[in-house]
C-alpha cells in the first residue's frame, strides 16, 4: 500500500501570484524513505506542507495513508508527525520537556510517553543534555531535539523538512542513522533536502523537483541510468584545452577544474594522460549530483 | 482525539509554555506585574487611596486581558519562529485544543498576579460568596482576549507586527475601557460603545458584587452577563471560522 499518492497536484500562492507546484504526480510506498530533492524555492516544502495537512492544495488530488488531504485531514493527523523547516526550540525548555510534553499533548499515556522519550533521547545521543535549557544548546543539538520530537511519536509517516540544513557532517550522519532505524521499524519517511549525498545515501526513492515541476523520479540507481556517461574525471591545474577535452566527453567547467563526463574506457585514457601531463586528477563513477546539476542546470539555461 | 483528550492536550501545552518557562525564567513575572501594578500605584497615589478598589479591579482585568491579547505576539512566535503551530497542525491536537493550550499558558503566567490581586479584592470588600461571580467574569475576559489575540496572530506575517498588535489590543481591551476609572464619567455615546467590550462589563459586575452597583443607562447585572456572553460567543465563532489553522 502507498502512504502518499499525488495526482496532478498543483499549488498557486494567489497573494504572490506564484505557481509553487505544477502537476506533480508521485507515489510513496509504505516503509520507504522518499526524498524530494531540489534547490531552494523549488517547491519541496510546499509539497510536504500539503501532504502534512498544513497547506491546502490548489488543484489535483493527494491522499495520505488512504485519506484525502483536502477532506479528511483529521484521519491523517493522528498518524503523522512533522519536523518543520528552520524552526527553533523553545527557550528554557529542556530536551526532555520538548519530547515528553509533546508526546503527552499528542495523547500518549504518561508511562508510554516516558518510555519513548527515554529511548529517543538516548537514540539521538541527547542523554548528556537532557536537562539543560534548550537555549544553551548548540544549533546541532537543538536540531536533534526537534527531530526527536517527531521521531518519538508513534506516527506511521514522518515528514522532515530539510532536517540537516546547516548541520555539521557528524550530526548529519547521526540523524541519518536514526532515520534508518525508524525505517526498520516499518515507518515511512518523506524527506526534503538539497543535499544530494543525503538523498543518495538515505533514500529508496527520490523525486527531483525544479521550479515546481517534477523533473525525474525513481530510485537513485534508476535515476543514474538516465546519465549517458558512466564516469567523471576531475582535472585540476589542467594542461588541456577545453576543445581537447571535448574529444573525451562532455565537459563541465567547475571553478578551477574541468569535469569530464564520459565512458569507462575514455575516462581511464583521460586520467592516464592527465597524470602524464602532471595534473591532479580524480576518477569516479557519476553520482546523483552530476545528474542533478545536469538536469537543473539545463533547465536554468 | 476525544474532547477530554483535547482538553488534556491543552493543559499540557499550557504547562509546557508557561510553568516550565516560569520555573527557569522568573524575570518573566516582572514584565507581567509591571503595568497593572504601576497603574494601581498611580491611581492609588493620585486619588489619595479613594480609587484603590477600582485600581485593583482594573489591574485584575488588565492582567487577564493582557495575557489573552498578548497571544497576538506569542502565537505569531509559535507559528513563525518555533514552528510549534505547524508541529501541532500535523498532529492529533485540533485548533481548539491548541488555542486553549496557548490561552492556558497565558492564564498560568498570570496566576501569580491573581494570587496577589484576588485576596486583595476580598480584603477590600468582596464577599467570599461573590467570588465565583468574579471568577466567571474574569474567565469571560480571558477567553475573549485569547480568542482575539490568537485570531490576529494567524493573519500576522511578522513577529514585530505580532507584538505590536498585542500591545494595541491590550490598550483597547484592558486600559481604555472603564476598568481603572468609573464608567459613570464617560459621555453617553462612548459609554454605549464600551458596553461591547467584555472588560467593561466584567468591571461593572465586580463592582456590583462588591456592593456598589453602578447606575448607568441600559445597564444591569443581567445585561452585563448577557453582553459578556454575546461578545465571547462572537469572538469564539469568528475565531473558529476565520483563524487559519491549515494555511489556504
Amino acid at each position: 500500500m502507498n502512504v502518499i499518492e499525488a495526482v496532478s497536484l498543483s499549488k498557486i500562492y494567489h497573494r504572490s501570484r506564484t505557481q509553487a507546484l505544477s502537476d506533480i504526480t508521485l507515489t510513496i510506498g509504505r516503509g520507504e524513505i522518499f526524498t524530494l530533492l531540489g534547490r531552494n524555492g523549488a517547491g519541496k516544502t510546499t509539497f510536504l506542507r500539503i501532504a502534512a495537512t498544513q497547506l491546502m492544495p490548489s488543484k489535483g488530488r493527494i491522499s495520505v495513508l488512504g485519506h484525502d488531504v483536502r477532506d479528511e485531514p483529521l484521519q491523517i493527523r493522528s498518524k503523522i508527525a512533522v519536523v518543520p523547516q528552520e524552526g527553533s526550540t523553545i527557550g528554557p525548555l529542556t530536551p526532555w520537556d520538548h519530547v515528553y510534553l509533546t508526546l503527552l499533548a499528542r495523547g500518549m499515556s504518561r508511562n508510554q510517553a516516558h518510555e519513548r522519550s527515554e529511548k529517543t533521547i538516548e537514540r539521538l545521543e541527547l542523554t548528556e543534555y537532557r536537562n539543560q535549557p534548550a537555549d544553551s544548546l548548540s544549533g546541532g543539538l537543538k536540531q536533534r531535539v526537534r527531530v526527536a520530537m517527531a521521531v518519538a511519536t508513534d506516527a506511521e509517516l514522518i515528514f522532515l523538512d530539510e532536517p540537516t540544513l546547516g548541520l555539521d557532517a557528524v550530526t548529519r550522519r547521526r540523524i541519518w542513522g536514526v532515520l534508518n532505524e525508524i525505517q526498520k521499524e516499518g515507518r515511512s519517511i518523506l524527506l526534503t533536502t538539497h543535499y544530494i549525498d543525503e538523498a543518495e545515501i538515505l533514500s529508496n526513492n527520490v523525486a527531483i523537483i525544479d521550479h515546481g515541476k517534477m523533473v525525474l523520479s525513481g530510485s537513485p540507481a534508476e535515476l543514474l541510468r538516465n546519465v549517458k556517461e558512466h564516469v567523471r574525471v576531475d582535472i585540476v591545474g589542467s594542461t588541456f584545452s577545453e576543445e581537447e577535452l571535448n574529444n573525451y566527453g562532455r565537459v563541465v567547467k567547475l571553478a578551477e577544474r574541468f569535469r569530464v563526463l564520459t565512458d569507462d574506457r575514455l575516462g581511464r585514457e583521460l586520467a592516464d594522460e592527465a597524470l602524464k601531463r602532471g595534473s591532479d586528477v580524480g576518477l569516479a563513477r557519476v553520482s546523483l549530483e552530476d545528474l542533478f546539476v545536469d538536469l537543473v542546470g539545463r533547465a536554468e539555461e | 482525539m476525544s474532547g477530554s483528550k483535547q482538553f488534556r492536550a491543552a493543559v499540557v501545552i499550557g504547562y509546557m509554555l508557561s510553568i516550565t518557562w516560569l520555573r527557569r525564567n522568573l524575570l518573566s513575572l516582572v514584565w507581567l506585574f509591571a503595568t497593572p501594578f504601576s497603574l494601581l500605584f498611580i491611581i492609588t497615589v493620585t486619588t489619595g487611596g479613594r480609587s484603590f478598589a477600582l485600581g485593583v479591579i482594573g489591574s485584575l482585568l488588565l492582567v487577564l486581558s493582557t495575557v489573552g491579547t498578548g497571544l497576538a505576539g506569542d502565537a505569531t512566535w509559535y507559528r513563525l519562529e518555533t514552528k510549534l503551530q505547524d508541529f501541532f497542525v500535523a498532529s492529533p491536537v485540533n485548533q481548539l485544543g491548541y488555542l486553549l493550550g496557548i490561552a492556558f499558558a497565558g492564564l498560568f503566567f498570570a496566576s501569580p498576579a491573581l494570587v496577589v490581586l484576588l485576596p486583595l479584592l476580598v480584603y477590600i470588600g468582596l464577599p467570599l460568596i461573590a467570588l465565583p461571580i468574579v471568577l466567571l467574569s474574569l474567565a469571560g475576559v480571558w477567553l475573549f482576549s485569547s480568542a482575539i489575540g490568537y485570531l490576529v496572530s494567524t493573519f500576522t506575517s511578522n513577529l514585530r507586527n505580532g507584538w505590536q498588535s498585542g500591545l494595541l489590543l491590550s490598550v483597547l481591551v484592558g486600559i481604555l475601557p472603564p476598568v481603572f476609572y468609573p464608567a459613570e464619567i464617560l459621555p453617553h455615546n462612548i459609554l454605549l460603545v464600551t458596553y461591547a467590550i467584555p472588560t467593561t462589563n466584567a468591571a461593572l459586575l465586580i463592582r456590583d458584587a462588591m456592593g456598589s452597583t453602578p447606575t448607568l443607562p441600559y445597564w444591569s447585572p443581567l445585561t452585563g452577563w448577557l453582553l459578556i456572553a454575546v461578545s465571547l460567543a462572537i469572538a469564539l465563532a469568528v475565531t473558529s471560522r476565520v483563524a487559519r489553522w491549515r494555511q489556504p
